[in-house]
Order: structure tokens, then sequence, then C-alpha cells
């Protein structure tokens, strides 16, 4: 805005920068003794101890199995999300009286942290893995209805007009001209979704879970075993990241073979 | 007070990617009080030249100076009318009129004064208390107009301020702008791609080249208007009538028309 | 006068209620063990809202928790929303502070917990720095995407005014990027809530969170269902508030779009 923009070296080194500032502090935090390490592990510190979980377990598992039984539990949530949102969300677009029936009573759950799930969750369910997909799914499923539900909402009249014109049934309308003409709308709800799912996890893990990355790091917490909290912090940080990149490769990939600038 | 000089301005646009050369040793003297428009296909660098007296871009090469003084920065002696008007949208039209008096650090009497007199200038008393979208385009550049009257700037400068509004309009706010300029004499840069507007408004008309933008030529306007008393008639539509105007007219656009590509675009 | 929305949207939540009754005490089709029936509900919030539950009444639960959202909440907003306007304003500060950023937005919130209790305890200071975290970035994220967003000729014209430095932030960056801040206040408001219920369901002594705590350990459906009540109505009642502050600030904005 006011400053012209940077070149690439300059970027890399004031990056370079913000990045040495906070490592460095931290660093000196814990170094000096300032603040106790049992509290406050060094970068180093966390990292040796992501290195030794890869094979040594904690609460019982190493964190590739905690790991694996958190990304089964959202797979399951996740998917279950889009399975109940986007049809029904498509549903709602097109029919109006099911529109009127759903809304009001979405928008009072919506004030309703899907955390707040958590009891009845334990209560319904258990703490195994119906417990966890509950939360997942209330934290991912309202993007999915909701942009679903948009993308229908909003297609460009004159192709349902041309449709009409054609004599073209209700369920050939949503699966042939409301399906294709929202799908981006419901990619980008997907990723959102997938997003939230991963919040949810992490919060459902920590309350209601015997297994998995949350579980392992409240057990950690109990131990005052910062270092083991830590490394589960990064993994968590890690694969959200990675669910991040391919979905939006993915988005990106459809918009192209839309037309559709990415 | 208010004088304008390019002295052999050169424009580079990222020179560190290669750059385009968007103005070639541009040379350009306007005297105190003058209103000089500049007229040239799009993409000439016109707007540019405009920016550079303003404040918000460098010369590449050479020196644009104002009375005698380099520019280095933006400033309120320099008096910007944009395309897009740029209010702000948050400040009623008092409010937007009264931000350069407030940084010039004037008491309230004297700034409430002159915000008075300049709503008056503009026509713009009734709509005060306004907020820019509750006005049509052309009240909005009025009040863009009387925001920059009001700093009682040396030199004035406008960036296609008409292009935004439809044709009517613009007939009212040139007619306005003659007005304004016989009452409260500045020296104006103006920026147009309308022909007409410039030799309607302009005491000189300086053509501009295609990229890299160079000044092809320049036309006095002033000596025409004087002697054949433009200014007799009230109604833009009746100068246009004249033959002197049609000859100044269509001798700018054979100018530009050479400028055109193969596809008259 | 009410439109066809608004009868249907009654039609649809006296149904709802009416489904509810139904199936929990005329059939008996779910039982009471799994989802209280609307008289244990009114039984449950008669109980905590008069004698207590989990050592306090509703009101100082509901209380401690609107209390703790809004400090986290007001500590986020005014560190993030400044720092966006910085990030927005100056490239070097986004370049030296995105990759940090990119580094530490991956965790989600919520994992901050256990070492907010780690570091600060089961008291208030440990739910105020993770609802920091939590609310701090969409609030710092919006309010720099408002500034990049901004017309550059609003820009210029302030400067050709001889607008100085603090006038310009204050009367033209930070309104200019104010729908933008109010959309990010919207999802901290959002943030600060999920994380508070959560960081009281892992360990606290008062607050909504540990009602739902101890209700979940008592297997007590009435009371579960009284919390996600309040938890509701609380974040409801916060998002009015915030909506309402937002239609005045951006008066001027509001009647444009119209």
């Amino acid at each position: 805005m006011r400053d012209t923009p940077l070149s690439f070296a300059e970027r890399i080194g004031w990056g370079a920068l913000g990045l040495a500032v906070l490592l460095g502090t931290w660093t000196l935090l814990t170094a000096s003794g300032l603040v106790p390490r049992p509290f406050l592990p060094t970068p180093l510190d966390v990292l040796d101890r992501m290195i030794e979980l890869m094979s040594a377990p904690f609460a019982g598992a190493t964190l590739p199995q905690h790991l694996a039984s958190s990304f089964e539990r959202y797979a399951y949530g996740v998917l279950l999300a889009a399975l109940i949102g986007v049809p029904l969300g498509l549903l709602m677009g097109w029919f109006r009286w099911l529109d009127d029936i759903v809304t009001p009573l979405f928008d009072g759950l919506r004030f309703i942290a899907p955390i707040a799930w958590v009891p009845f969750a334990a209560l319904w369910f258990g703490t195994g893995i119906g417990g966890p997909v509950l939360i997942i799914f209330a934290g991912a499923f309202p993007p999915c209805l909701i942009n679903a539900y948009r993308g229908a909402r909003f297609v460009e009249p004159r192709l349902i007009e041309a449709a009409r014109m054609l004599g073209t049934g209700n369920l050939r309308i949503i699966l042939e001209i409301l399906l294709p003409a929202a799908t981006p709308s419901i990619v980008a709800g997907l990723r959102v979704a997938a997003g939230l799912g991963w919040q949810s996890l992490v919060g459902a893990e920590l309350i209601v879970a015997a297994a998995g990355v949350g579980f392992m790091m409240v057990q950690a917490q109990a131990n005052v075993a910062t270092p083991t909290v830590m490394a589960g912090m990064v993994a968590i940080g890690i694969v959200g990241m990675v669910i991040d990149v391919a979905l939006r490769q993915g988005e990106a990939w459809l918009r192209r073979r839309r037309g559709l600038e990415a | 007070m208010g004088s304008i000089r390019f002295d052999k301005v050169d424009k580079v646009f990222g020179p560190l990617t290669g750059g385009v050369k968007a103005l070639d040793s541009i040379d350009l003297e306007i005297a105190e009080k003058e209103f000089v428009a500049i007229v040239g296909p799009s993409g000439c660098g016109k707007t540019t030249c405009l920016r550079m007296v303003a404040g918000f871009e460098a010369p590449s090469a050479g020196v644009v100076s104002v009375n005698g003084k380099k520019v280095t920065a933006p400033g309120p002696d320099r008096a910007v009318v944009f395309q897009q008007f740029a209010l702000f949208p948050w400040k009623t039209v008092r409010e937007n009129i009264d931000l350069g008096l407030r940084n010039k650090g004037l008491a309230k009497s004297e700034r409430d004064e002159r915000i008075a007199s300049a709503l008056r200038l503009m026509n713009l008393e009734s709509h005060a208390d306004a907020f820019p979208h509750q006005l049509s385009g052309g009240m909005q550049q009025r009040v863009a107009i009387a925001r920059a009257y009001v700093l009682d700037p040396e030199v004035l400068l406008m960036d296609e301020p008409f292009g935004a509004l439809d044709a009517q309009t613009r007939v009212v706010m040139q007619e306005e702008l003659v007005r304004l300029a016989r009452v409260n004499p500045r020296t104006v840069l103006f920026i147009t791609h309308a022909v007409e507007e410039a030799v309607y408004l302009a005491d000189r008309v300086a053509v501009m080249t295609r990229r890299p933008g160079r000044i092809k030529e320049i036309l006095d306007i002033r000596s025409v208007r004087e002697a054949e008393n433009w200014d007799r008639h009230q109604k833009i539509e009746d100068v246009m009538d004249l033959e002197s105007f049609v000859h100044l007219r269509t001798q700018i656009w054979k100018s530009l028309r050479e400028e055109k590509g193969p596809l008259g675009v | 006068m009410m439109g066809r929305k608004g009868l249907a949207s009654l039609t649809s939540v006296a149904a709802a209620l009416l489904l509810w009754f139904v199936v929990t005490t005329l059939t008996g089709l779910v039982s009471p063990g799994r989802f209280p029936s609307p008289a244990e509900f009114w039984q449950s919030l008669v109980q905590i809202a008069t004698r207590g539950y989990a050592g306090a009444p509703l009101l100082a639960h509901a209380v401690q928790s609107l209390k703790l959202v809004l400090l986290g909440f007001a500590v986020a907003v005014a560190t993030g929303v400044p720092l966006g306007l910085w990030m927005g304003w100056s490239r070097r500060a986004e370049a030296a502070i995105n990759p940090v950023f990119l580094l530490i937005r991956p965790i989600p919130p919520l994992a901050w917990i256990p070492l907010a209790i780690l570091w600060l305890g089961l008291g208030d200071a440990a739910k105020i720095m993770v609802i920091w975290f939590a609310a701090f970035v969409p609030s710092v994220i919006n309010a720099f995407a408002g500034v990049r967003a901004i017309d550059r000729p609003m820009i210029e014209a302030a400067r050709m005014l001889g607008t100085p430095r603090w006038r310009l932030v204050r009367e033209v960056i930070a309104p200019a990027a104010s729908p933008m801040i109010f959309t990010g206040l919207r999802l901290s408001l959002q943030a600060s809530w999920t994380t508070l219920v959560a960081a009281e369901l892992v360990g606290a002594l008062l607050g909504i969170g540990f009602v739902l705590n101890v209700a979940q350990q008592d297997i007590y459906p009435g009371m579960i269902l009284v919390g996600m009540v309040t938890v509701g109505l609380l974040g409801w009642a916060t998002t009015w508030l915030l909506a309402m502050a937002e239609q005045r600030a951006l008066a001027w904005n509001m009647a444009a779009r119209d």
C-alpha cells in the first residue's frame, strides 16, 4: 500500500528475520533459565521428543499410532457431514418448504459450539469412536450444508428456466443442473468443513477419547511432560496443514477444469 | 505562484523486471493560472504525468517542479480531483471538505467559514450533512472539487474528473468548471481523453503519442477563444457549433488518429 | 405483521418442540437416560437456577463464562486488529510476520489448551490465554485483508490533503477496513465461545463448560441440555450485541448496500 512491493530477496530476508526472532526468543527464554525447562522446552527438545515418539509409545501408543486413530475418526466425521450436509443443502436450495422447515432449527442450533455436544456424544456413543465422530460431525456439518444450499439457491435462473422449458423433472434438475452448478461452492465448503472438523477432533480428543493425539496431549499435560504436549501440537499442525494443502490443490484443479480462474 | 514545469521527464515502470517505458522526455511548462489539458490515447501515460505533479510517483529521469521547487511528496498545495471521486464514504460532505482544513491546523471558525463558501460555490449547501452514497455521481464530484478548492491550492490537478459521469451530468459539470475558472482562476492540469472537453475548457491542449508517451504538439486555444469571443455563449453546445471550435477539434482528432493502431484502437 | 417466512419458522420450531414431547414423554421412544423430556429439562433448569449445581447457581456459571469470553475476546481484538492493520500497511511487517503466522496458524486453538493448563493452571488466566490465541487469528487476517482491499485513490486523496500519519490511520485506514474488521470480529467471537467451552470442559471449577462436565459425569441428561441451551443463548446474545455495534459503526456502509 504505502510501500512498493518488496523484491524476492527482501521478502526472504524479512521472513527469516521474523522466524529468527520467534525461535531466538523461545530458545533464549528457556536456555537462560528465565522460564524453567520443564515448562518450556527448547525447540530442539521438542524435535527430539517428536523423533522419539515415532517409535516409543506414550499413553499406550506411538505418535503415528495415535495419529492413525485420530485420523480414522476424523475421516468418518467429515465424511458423514458431507454425505448428509451436501444433499440436504441441495434439496433445501430447490424445495422451498424444506428450506422453511430446516433453516430456523439449523439457525438455532448453530449458536451451540460443536464442542458443547461432548457430553451427549459421550452419553450416546461412548468414548471410542462414536462420541468423537459426532463432535467432528457437529463441527464439519454447517459449512457443508450452507455452501451446498447457497450454491443451489444462487444458480443462474436462466439455466433452470432452460431445463424447465425442456421438460426436466425435479430429481434430474437437482442432479444435472444444481449439483454441477453448485460444485465450486460445495468444494469450498468441504475445505472449510475439513478445517473445522480437524479443530473439533482435537477438542473431542482432549475431553472424551481413550486414544489419539489429543488424548496423548492431555495425558502428557497431567504428567507435566511439556515436550510431549508440544510434540503433539506440532504433529496436529502438520497434519492439519497437509489436509488443507491437499484440498486447496483439489479445489484449484477443479476450478481450472471448469474454466474458472484458480 | 503556481507554475508547473516538466523538464525532460522519463518514466519507466517495473525497472527491476526489464521495464516498460511509459513517458519519454516530457517537456512542458504551465504558467500561473493557466488551464492546460492533456489528451492522448489510453495508456499513453497522461495520468502518470498528473500523478508525478501530485507527488504520488517519482520520475525515472528528469525533474517535475512546482514554483521552481522539485516535487517529492503529495501535499495540499497541489489538490487532486480523482476520476473515482475518492470521497471518504464514512464522512459527511462537510467532514470530507473539512479534513484538509483540519490538517492545515486552522481554527474552527475559519474552517466553518471556508467550508460554507466552498459549499456555496459548488451549490452543495443543502447536502452538507449527507453521506457521499446518498448523492448522485455529479454531486459527489462537486464535493470532490469543493474539497480541493477549499484548500486554496496553487495547483489543481484533475484526472479525468468527469469520466465516470453520464453525458448530461458531464455537460453541466463542464459548464460549471468554466464558470469556476472565470470566478476563481487557478493553475489547472486537466487529463482527459475527450477532445471536445479539452478544447472547451483549456487555454492550451497538449496532445500525447502512444506509449512511450511524448508530447506531440501543443495547441493554443486561448488566443482563438478570445479572438472569437467564445465566452459570449453560455451553453456548451453553442460553443461547440462555432466554426473555430470545430476547426480546433478536427485538428486534434487528426493528430490523435495518427496515433491509433492499424485497427483504429 | 408476520410474513410467510416468520410463520413457517414458528411452525417449524413448534413442530420440533412437539416432536420432542412426543418421543420422550408420550411414547417413551427415547429413554430418559439418553435425552431428557421437556419436564426433566424444566426441573433441571429450576434446580440449577435456584439451588445451584456444580457448586453454584446458573447465573454465577453464566457470568463466569461470559466474563472470560469477553476478556479473551477483548484482548485478542485489541492486539489482533492493530497487528493486522500494521501488516496491511507495511510490506516489511507482512514479510516478517507472515512466516511466523504460517508456522503457528495450522495448530488449532484447542490444541493450546493442555499447554495453557500446564503453564497457568485451571484458573482464569489459562482460559483467557487460549481464547486470545483462538480469537487473535481471525482478527489479524481480516484487518490485514481490509487494509489491502482499500482503494488506492482513497489513500492518495488523504495524502494529497496533507493528512498526518495518526489521523490517516484513525480516520481513513481503520474506517475503510472496518467492514472487514467486523467480519473478523464475528469469527473471533465464535472462536472465543468454542474455545471457552472446550477449555472449561477440560478443566474448570466454575462456568457453563464445567456444568456440562459435571452433568456428563453424573449422567444427568436434563442438566446437559440446560448447559447446552445456556451456551447457545449466551452465544446468540453476544453475537447480536456485536451485530448491533456493527450496524451503528457502519451506518454509512449499510446504507450504501441497499
